[in-house]
């Protein structure tokens, strides 16, 4: 967009008004142009200029030169903000430092455009859509140069932002072609570039708002201020199920600064909000309220309770998942069995921002601005609320502060338009910490029972996994599905026990759904870490019951390094036995025999535990970690995680690792001391003080080692998180010899096994 | 309408005299993010756990959660966006934290670290070469769910080399009075 005088001047009184439309960080290269206002959205209005170049919804080249890129998937950390401007600079042959990203919002202009964030697909997703773009614009810009000179387009090339013609060294700019660009013919198929001919691609590039970030400028939702905006803060109902009986408006509105006390009933939870100046008031105000709930079906809901209730549901039939062979016949056939149950209990996603949503209804529209992974839903959510069409609904996406799939349900945001409209003003509404605590939607707790049955050699000729618990997603199969008990046959829903890459002769994995009232939902990794806990610490047991390497054994059992084809995923297993080689020689496990070495130093116990795996066919993972146990059982510590990855094409190996360093601390909470109890059908955790996190102390050194792959990127920012907890638990039993089979792994669990 | 209850409170901030007017116990986190429009400044947990709304008192690091404002009045306080040097209206310096922060490619999705870089640029202030156990002691009262403390580590070793070898820049972080 061509930045005149009239629209600058537009957009700068707009912006200091504080109306925040979207926002833009600035261009790299332009360092110390920070403003002093902290609010620093600003205002990203539809070009008007007609010489501007538009080749599609995602690019824009202004006759200034700047390349504008809309990003769209949201983003929470995993550095889409960046990795999309490499892959755009090189395929479209872009100068670096003139391109701008803006965010995609829901708008008509996105229609039919995938804006959801999940699935680790931020990159992958992108990738072939944006490429096509860039490939259709710099056509576009070659063949507006090559009309100009009367040379052939083949012998132009588009290079840092500008069309060049080699043999007379001619060179126009994409600002100077952009007004004759817009008026070519959109190329029906433009050729992609070959990978030889990337610059950034596969570099370590540093991300592109790490100064609007460590300056405190960069804009998440609970920073969005609309002008006219009012607060609220809404007591929920705390019994799961439960639900709003009535409410006494006066004490709220005794504080001053509360101007509306009103029922919500469009959340998950229906409760009262009360609406304010500010958000002390609210908060305050919500503390005077007193509403009276019912406690629903659900009152008596313990974990405890229903953990038992998981065990016994392995006993009863569930989903066939996998069926190659006749496990139970090979078992009972075996001379020698083992067995283990493993559990992963409710966990919470408690990303640092809360959740939060802004809203501003007014008649036949609506504006939001969320931090959000599913714009999608947030406009359809929206627009059902109010009965107006989804077009009317714009919903702008700001910062995350962590998503981790939290953000993938959208349930803050009819909150927030309900709201709005209820007071007829903008209202932010803002989740305190134990709301985000208590109203989440959990990981659900789930049991693993693993059965196996061995050959002489002690290896592994049956294999029998069972799961229990509650299903990913509220919605859980239909009453007709679940009389199919193929159901999740080829279902990612099973992800870590159907998809299990070994080779046993007999493969069977079941799982039987237990209904609970919990709110549950993705987690990073989505249903990965409990599945692969348990059946690579059951590996583990079986390495060690068999004296065999843990690693030595995997390895056996990925032969003949062949591709298993699940039909909903095909596993390359020498993909995962290359990577388990090199985690062999990076972490040194071959110089010290792996575990059998395990060893005292300093007065403590020190062990080492390998863990693999393979996410959704396309990632793979080993792990190796090394801890330390104090030789009375009072305390551990996690020393070193090196971990080696191959998601085919590393776009940007920084940003990789990043993701695996970050997986890393991820899937430790789960394991040092991450678990919501519901007592009385209410979650018991308030905050980080009871929700136990990693913090700096805890953070082991990480090594991370990249297998390059083949042409395409796969998704990174889970592969690495389901293998922390096995690799974790089989380091502490080299360590110890205590086999850790129940998470979290307290101390005194530790002295109790 | 009866009488407000509100009083104005003075304070600096960053080196500007503020008057508020607000509930004697709002937080200083609120009147930061609230009334101020300093929303560098991140409510994280409002108990005092979780260290995303770290400012400078004196160059030490406090929550702003858990000091309210009528206490806060008469003192000068220093957020993120005062960290750096301000050379004019425009301009920014960044603090040697800052800077080491963007060097060690620390961020993921960044909420905590204004919070994490105002307690680091405090222990540095008082540990010019702090030791990793220095850091853990410290840095432990934050929490960063990306799970940045390997980068945020060295980012602290980089920024206490680049103070040594740059005494005189970048390393205000006190409020002016």
């Amino acid at each position: 967009m061509k930045v005149t005088r009239r629209t600058f001047l537009r957009e700068s009184s707009r912006a200091a008004a504080g109306l925040v439309v979207g926002f833009q960080l600035g261009i790299p290269g332009a360092a110390s142009t920070l403003a002093k206002s902290t609010r620093r959205a600003a205002i990203s209005a539809d070009p008007e200029s007609a010489a501007e170049f538009a080749p599609n919804a995602f690019i824009r080249i202004g006759t200034d030169n700047v390349v504008r890129l809309w990003a769209t998937r949201s983003e929470m950390g995993e550095g889409v903000r960046t990795v999309l401007p490499m892959v755009l600079a090189d395929e479209l042959g872009a100068d670096w430092e003139k391109i701008v990203i803006e965010q995609a919002a829901m708008e008509p202009r996105f229609k039919g455009i995938r804006l959801r964030t999940s699935g680790s697909g931020s990159a992958a997703g992108t990738w072939r859509p944006l490429r096509k773009a860039a490939a259709t614009a710099r056509e576009m810009l070659i063949s507006a140069a090559a009309d100009k000179w009367g040379v052939s387009a083949e012998s132009c090339r588009a290079e840092q932002g500008s069309v060049v013609h080699a043999e007379s060294g001619r060179r126009l700019t994409f600002g100077e072609l952009a007004d004759a660009a817009s008026r070519v013919p959109v190329p029906a198929s433009p050729k992609l570039k070959d990978k030889k001919d990337f610059r950034l691609i596969g570099t370590r590039v540093k991300r592109r708002d790490g100064q609007a970030i460590v300056s405190g400028a960069a804009v998440y939702g609970q920073d969005i201020h609309v002008p006219g905006m009012l607060y609220a803060v809404i007591a929920r109902c705390p019994y799961l199920g439960g639900k709003l009986v009535s409410f006494d408006p006066a004490p709220a509105m005794k504080v001053e600064g509360v101007k509306y006390v009103v029922p919500v009933r469009s959340g998950f939870a229906t409760g009262v909000a009360v609406v304010a100046v500010n958000n002390w008031a609210a908060i305050k105000g919500r503390a005077a309220l007193l509403p009276v709930w019912d406690k629903g079906p659900n009152a008596n809901f313990d974990s405890d309770s229903f953990t038992r209730e998981m065990e016994r549901a392995l006993d009863q039939p569930g989903f066939a998942l996998r069926r190659d062979g006749d496990a139970p016949a090979a078992l009972a056939a075996s001379k020698k069995k083992m067995e283990a149950l493993y559990e992963y209990p409710f966990q919470a996603h408690a990303p640092l921002e809360t959740m939060n949503c802004t809203a501003h209804v007014r008649e036949g529209s609506c504006e939001i601005w969320v931090p959000t992974q599913a714009p999608e839903a947030a406009q359809q959510d929206a627009a059902k609320l109010l009965g107006i069409p989804e077009d009317a609904v714009k919903v702008n996406v700001t910062l995350l502060g962590g998503g981790f799939g939290r953000r993938l349900q959208t349930d803050y945001v009819p909150e927030a338009v309900e709201i709005s409209k209820t007071v007829g003003a903008p209202v932010q509404v803002m989740w305190t910490r134990d709301d985000d605590m208590k109203y989440g939607f959990f990981h659900p707790a789930k049991l693993e029972r693993l059965r196996a049955g061995l050959d002489e050699q002690g290896l592994p000729v049956a294999w029998h996994h069972q799961s229990s618990g509650p299903h990913l997603s509220l919605l859980g199969p239909t009453a007709e599905e679940k009389k199919n008990p193929n159901y999740f046959a080829d279902d990612g829903m099973l992800w870590g026990s159907f998809d299990n890459p070994y080779n046993f002769a007999h493969h069977w994995a079941d799982y039987t759904l237990v209904e609970s009232p919990v709110p549950t939902g993705p987690w990073r990794a989505v249903m990965y870490p409990s599945t692969v806990f348990a059946r690579e610490s059951f590996l583990d047991e079986i390495a060690h019951a068999g004296k065999l390497d843990p690693i030595e054994l995997r390895l056996r059992l990925l032969q003949p390094g062949d591709m298993l084809d699940l039909k909903a995923t095909v596993i390359n297993r020498a993909r995962l036995i290359a990577v388990l080689k090199t985690v062999a020689d990076k972490s040194g496990w071959a110089a010290t025999q792996g575990s059998t070495t395990a060893h005292e130093e300093n007065g403590r116990l020190w062990g080492r535990g390998v863990a693999c795996n393979v996410y959704d066919g396309d990632c793979y993972v080993a792990m190796v970690a090394e801890v330390s146990v104090s030789k009375n059982l009072s305390d551990y510590k996690i020393e070193r995680v090196v971990s080696v990855i191959d998601c085919g094409l590393a776009l940007n190996p920084l940003g990789l690792e990043a993701q695996t360093e970050s997986a890393i601390a991820w899937g430790m909470t789960a394991v040092l001391g991450g678990k919501i109890n519901f007592k009385n059908a209410q979650a018991q955790e308030h905050s980080f003080a009871d929700f136990k996190v990693p913090r700096m102390s805890d953070a082991p050194r990480v090594e991370t080692h990249i297998i390059q792959g083949a042409d395409a990127p796969g998704g990174f920012g889970e592969t690495a998180v389901p293998t922390v907890a096995p690799a974790i638990a089989n380091a502490i039993f080299a360590a110890t010899g205590k086999r850790m089979r129940r998470l979290p792994i307290t101390a005194e669990k530790m002295r109790l096994a | 309408m009866p009488e407000s209850s509100l009083r104005v409170f003075s304070l600096n901030v960053n080196g500007d005299l503020r008057k508020v007017k607000a509930a004697a116990d709002t937080p200083l986190l609120w009147i930061l993010r609230d009334e101020l429009q300093l929303t560098g400044t991140k409510y994280g947990c409002g108990v005092g756990v979780c260290g995303a709304c770290t400012v400078h008192e004196n160059g030490s690091a406090v929550r702003s959660c858990q000091i309210t404002v009528s206490s806060a009045a008469g003192r000068a306080f220093t957020t993120i966006e005062g960290l750096g040097a301000k050379t004019d209206q425009l301009h920014l310096h960044l603090h040697s934290c800052q800077q080491a922060w963007i060097d060690e490619d620390v961020a993921q999705c960044g909420f905590c670290q204004p919070g994490m870089i105002m307690e680091a640029a405090a222990l540095l202030s008082k540990h010019s070469r702090p030791t990793d156990a220095d850091i853990d002691a410290t840095m432990s009262q934050h929490v960063c769910r990306c799970g940045t403390y390997q980068r945020i580590r060295q980012a602290i070793h980089r920024a206490a080399e680049m103070q040594s070898a740059k005494p005189s820049t970048g390393t205000k972080t006190g409020g002016k009075s």
